[in-house]
């Protein structure tokens, strides 16, 4: 018996050290055991932990067809209460109970008497149950319990041995996998092709037909990145908002299933792709297939699989989102860096003129050239304080012939092209758009045309078609004197959001220069105009001497001459007629009368006589003074063509004012002692500081002789032997009290045009540079001033 | 017969404007500055006085004050040599204003004018 035993147990060794399958050597333990213990069937169920079921493995009888591969729930019949117990039992048919608990068995071992069952397990775990069945009532010896029982121990080693194994393959599969990820994660650092290697991967060690990669933001919802490789058959979800299928303790996944219209069966399954920032997504696989090219569903191995790839997979794809966030950045910031060099050559280009022309030039320049800040087009408007507008002052498109200038000392050279813009006028009120609004905020704005916002103003519709364009203000102290306007209507490129803070910062430098000019040509203004008023002064000065003295010698001069004059017209009244002494007295008479002139003319240019301020035409005050000369033109033969302009009245000294057209008519009667055209005409002239009315006197005379001209307005000075020579010295003198100006256009042979221009006080800041005659109360800040 | 104050420090003057309004048929009054002036219009019933302004003693801007004090009614005609007494607002008590001229005609119509009656 001992040998026996010995041969059975040589048997069982040889049998377990086999090299054939796990699978044969199960098998033939369970065939060796039967045969050797000469039971009829022997058969091995094995445990499913999960389900906690005894599933039939094997059978002494051979190969189970799928409808006899029992399962006995733990606990359930002789198998299941062994599994439970791990205790040996032997039963009997007619025992009670028996039969019923284990009719399942009867498929196999029809009509058995004997029901013999054993757990196969080690010091740790149960595999399974083994049953022997035998339809003879028998019992075991202690021999043969102890031969079971051994072989019971070495199928558990058996089965430990082939669950190691499993996993071992397992592991150095998923390792082999994991070798392959990782290899494909760190050839590069570029993200989309990092991406591709991922999702090609993937695919193909799960040897799915294809794989789909999906990132999303988790702040917006944006999706960030995606990539796909080989057939994707359906949509698998990009946020990782999966429901779970899986057992609560594992970790969300989706399983997806869809039948095409061939009545193919579509599998995919994705897990989530969690980083510790603010992405998220999913990794996903398509169709899983075999060697003959069906899709197979995906498994729990599959599925645990793709989570340590996805965990592997998040850290590289980090790091590459990393990696591009710092390229994207350094990109940026080289930009930048171009665009401060730029900004900075053209800022010293600016510093070069003071001329608010020349520096407009200047900015369209750096705005439109391609090394400055390469806009295609570009226009400046600046704020018209008086009448609260925005007007166009220089506009610009790139040209093409200037693109490709090698540094920015291409600004020296002749500008791009121009846009007319000087008729831009818009007013600064919040419903005219964003140019106005531009000032008005005093911040840029960026327009485009999918954004329905305030859209151009009426002023511009049609001058100005651009989809998307930029304004920016030109703000100096806190106050926007204009704004820039930049385009790439042309060329169609994208105005990017960082090139605003360019142009921002580029219209910062823009509108200090553009002040400093503008102050600068204030100061240059003020200078002249102090010049002009102190040139005045002086020459009032002179004429106040002279005035003062004439004034004492006329005086003097007067009484004598009242009483000469007096009694020689007593004299000659008392004269014979005939009497030559008549001739004698009325020679002494009009001497007088000449020397009375005389002093009237001195003693009304040393000021005596009172001023008679009122509003006049100026086309009645001419009219007026020349009924007075009609007599003298008749006898010169000389025709008087008029052109006279509607303008408002002046506020003058309508005598004073007489006094001037008188004394230039005299002139110009005397110009042309052979007859002639004496042509007036008045009309108005818009100045900086304000409206003037103008009135012109032209005769058709000789001109005057060029070495005297500069003496004409001189008091006393005269080409002529009769007169004063104060006539022009008195016209100029009036006028400049009115504040006016008299200029004369002297051409010899043709004539002298003299021109008086009178400020309408109205619409004049006159600057008080001798008596206040104008009532301040009719001044007013004139138009354009700023 | 209209009386008529003619007071003028140049004796010349007073002389030609006396015999001109003499031939106008005016009894005329002569002084020499405005104390005489004013003694005359204290003694005489006159009718108009005419004052030349730049005199020594009393000059005629002083000499109209009182006049008109004394006979508020009493027209007196400045007549001067010097036109900017006119800016003087001690002037305007007058009731003409008149530069001297040798010509007489200006003044012999003014004062026809006062004393038309």
């Amino acid at each position: 018996m001992a040998g026996e035993r010995a041969a059975f147990l040589t048997q069982m060794v040889e049998v377990l050290t086999s090299t054939v399958s796990f699978g044969e050597r199960l098998n033939n333990m369970v065939h060796l055991l039967a045969r050797n213990l000469k039971v009829d069937l022997a058969l091995y169920f094995g445990l499913d932990k999960a389900r906690e079921t005894l599933l039939l493995n094997v059978s002494s009888q051979g190969p189970v067809p799928p409808r006899l591969r029992l399962e006995f729930p733990l606990g359930q019949g002789l198998v299941g209460e062994t599994a439970r117990t791990r205790k040996s039992t032997i039963v009997h048919r007619q025992q009670p109970g028996v039969s019923a608990a284990n009719a399942a068995l009867e498929k196999l071992a029809p009509a058995y008497q004997t029901l013999a069952a054993f757990p196969v397990a080690d010091d740790n775990f149960l595999y399974g149950v083994l049953i022997l069945a035998d339809r003879a009532e028998r019992s075991l010896t202690a021999a043969e319990r102890q031969g079971v029982q051994l072989t019971c121990l070495m199928l558990a080693a058996a089965l430990r041995q082939a669950i190691v194994q499993e996993e071992a393959k397992k592991r150095i599969a998923e390792l082999s996998v994991l070798f392959e990820v990782g290899k494909a994660l760190t050839s590069t650092v570029e993200l989309d092709e990092l991406l591709e290697r991922i999702v090609s991967t993937t695919a193909k060690v799960i040897t799915a037909r294809g794989a789909a990669l999906h990132i999303i933001n988790a702040v917006t919802g944006e999706l960030r990145v995606s990539s796909r490789y080989g057939q994707i058959s359906m949509e698998c979800p990009a946020l990782p908002q999966i429901p779970p299928s899986g057992a609560a303790t594992e970790p969300p996944y989706y399983e997806g299933e869809s039948t095409d219209a061939a009545g193919h069966t579509h599998y995919c399954l994705a897990v989530p792709l969690t980083f510790k920032g603010q992405l998220t997504g999913t990794l996903g696989v398509y169709d899983k297939f075999n060697p003959n090219g069906e899709y197979l569903p995906f498994d729990p191995e599959n599925r645990q699989l793709l989570f340590t790839m996805a965990g592997v997979i998040v850290n590289a794809i980090e790091n590459a989102l990393t990696y591009q966030q710092v390229e994207d950045l350094a990109e940026k910031n080289e930009r930048m860096v171009r665009n401060l060099t730029a900004l900075q050559e053209i800022s010293q280009v600016m510093l070069t003129s003071v001329q608010e022309e020349r520096l407009q030039e200047i900015i369209l320049q750096g705005l439109t050239q391609e090394h400055g800040l390469g806009f295609d087009r570009a226009v400046v408007l600046i704020v018209d304080e008086a009448t609260q507008t925005l007007i166009g002052a220089k506009g610009a498109c790139r040209s093409a012939a200037t693109r490709d200038l090698p540094n920015l000392k291409a600004l020296q050279v002749p500008p791009p092209e121009m846009i007319p813009v000087t008729d831009w006028e818009i007013p600064l009120r919040v419903d005219q758009g964003p140019l106005a609004l531009a000032v008005l905020r005093k911040s840029p704005y960026h327009h485009h045309q999918t954004v329905k916002e305030p859209g151009l103003p009426p002023a511009l519709e049609g001058k100005y078609a651009a989809q998307e364009f930029f304004v920016v203000p030109l703000v100096v102290k806190d106050r926007a004197t204009g704004v820039i306007l930049v385009d790439n209507q042309a060329s169609g490129r994208p105005l990017e959001p960082e090139r605003l803070h360019t142009l921002q910062m580029f219209a910062t430098q823009a509108a200090l220069v553009l002040e400093n000019a503008h102050l600068y040509s204030t100061i240059e203004t003020n200078n002249r105009e102090l010049l002009l008023i102190r040139e005045r002064m002086l020459e009032s000065d002179r004429l106040a001497a002279l005035s003062s003295l004439a004034s004492g010698m006329a005086h003097e001069i007067r009484n004598p001459l009242v009483s000469i004059g007096g009694f020689a017209r007593r004299i000659a009244k008392l004269v014979e007629p005939n009497s030559p002494l008549r001739g004698y007295v009325e020679v002494i008479q009009e001497e007088v009368t000449r020397l009375e002139k005389l002093l009237r003319e001195i003693l009304d240019f040393s000021g005596e006589n009172l001023s008679y301020y009122g509003d006049h035409e100026l086309a009645k005050l001419i009219e007026d003074t020349l009924i007075l000369v009609q007599r003298d033109l008749d006898a010169n033969k000389i025709k008087v063509a008029r052109e006279f302009a509607q303008m408002p009245r002046l506020h003058c000294d309508d005598r004073q004012m007489k006094q001037v057209f008188y004394n230039l008519f005299q002139n110009a009667i005397q110009a042309m002692p052979h007859g002639g055209t004496l042509s007036i005409r008045t009309f108005p002239v818009e100045r900086a500081d304000g409206l003037y009315a103008a009135a012109s006197i032209a005769d058709t005379g000789s001109g005057i002789p060029m070495e005297v001209l500069h003496n004409i307005f001189n008091p006393f000075f005269s080409t002529k032997d009769y007169g004063t020579g104060l006539g022009l010295a008195i016209a100029q003198r009036i006028i400049s009290r009115h504040y006016g100006q008299i200029e004369v256009n002297n051409e010899i042979g043709k004539g002298v045009t003299f021109i008086v221009t009178l400020p309408v006080a109205k619409y004049c800041l006159v600057k008080d540079v001798g008596q206040g005659a104008v009532p301040a109360s009719v001044l007013r800040v004139p138009k354009g001033g700023r | 017969m209209k009386k008529i104050l003619v007071a003028d420090d140049e004796m010349s003057i007073r002389l030609l404007y006396s015999e001109e309004l003499k031939e106008e048929g005016y009894e005329v009054y002569q002084a020499a500055n405005g104390r005489e002036a004013l003694d005359i219009v204290d003694k005489i019933p006159l009718d108009l006085v005419i004052l030349d302004i730049k005199m020594p003693e009393m000059d005629g801007i002083e000499a109209l004050r009182q006049i008109k004090e004394k006979r508020p009614d009493l027209p007196v005609i400045l007549s001067t040599a010097y036109g900017e007494y006119k800016k003087d607002f001690a002037t305007w008590a007058s009731d003409e204003y008149l530069v001297k001229s040798s010509d007489l005609e200006d003044l012999k119509a003014v004062v026809k004018r006062y004393l038309k009656e």
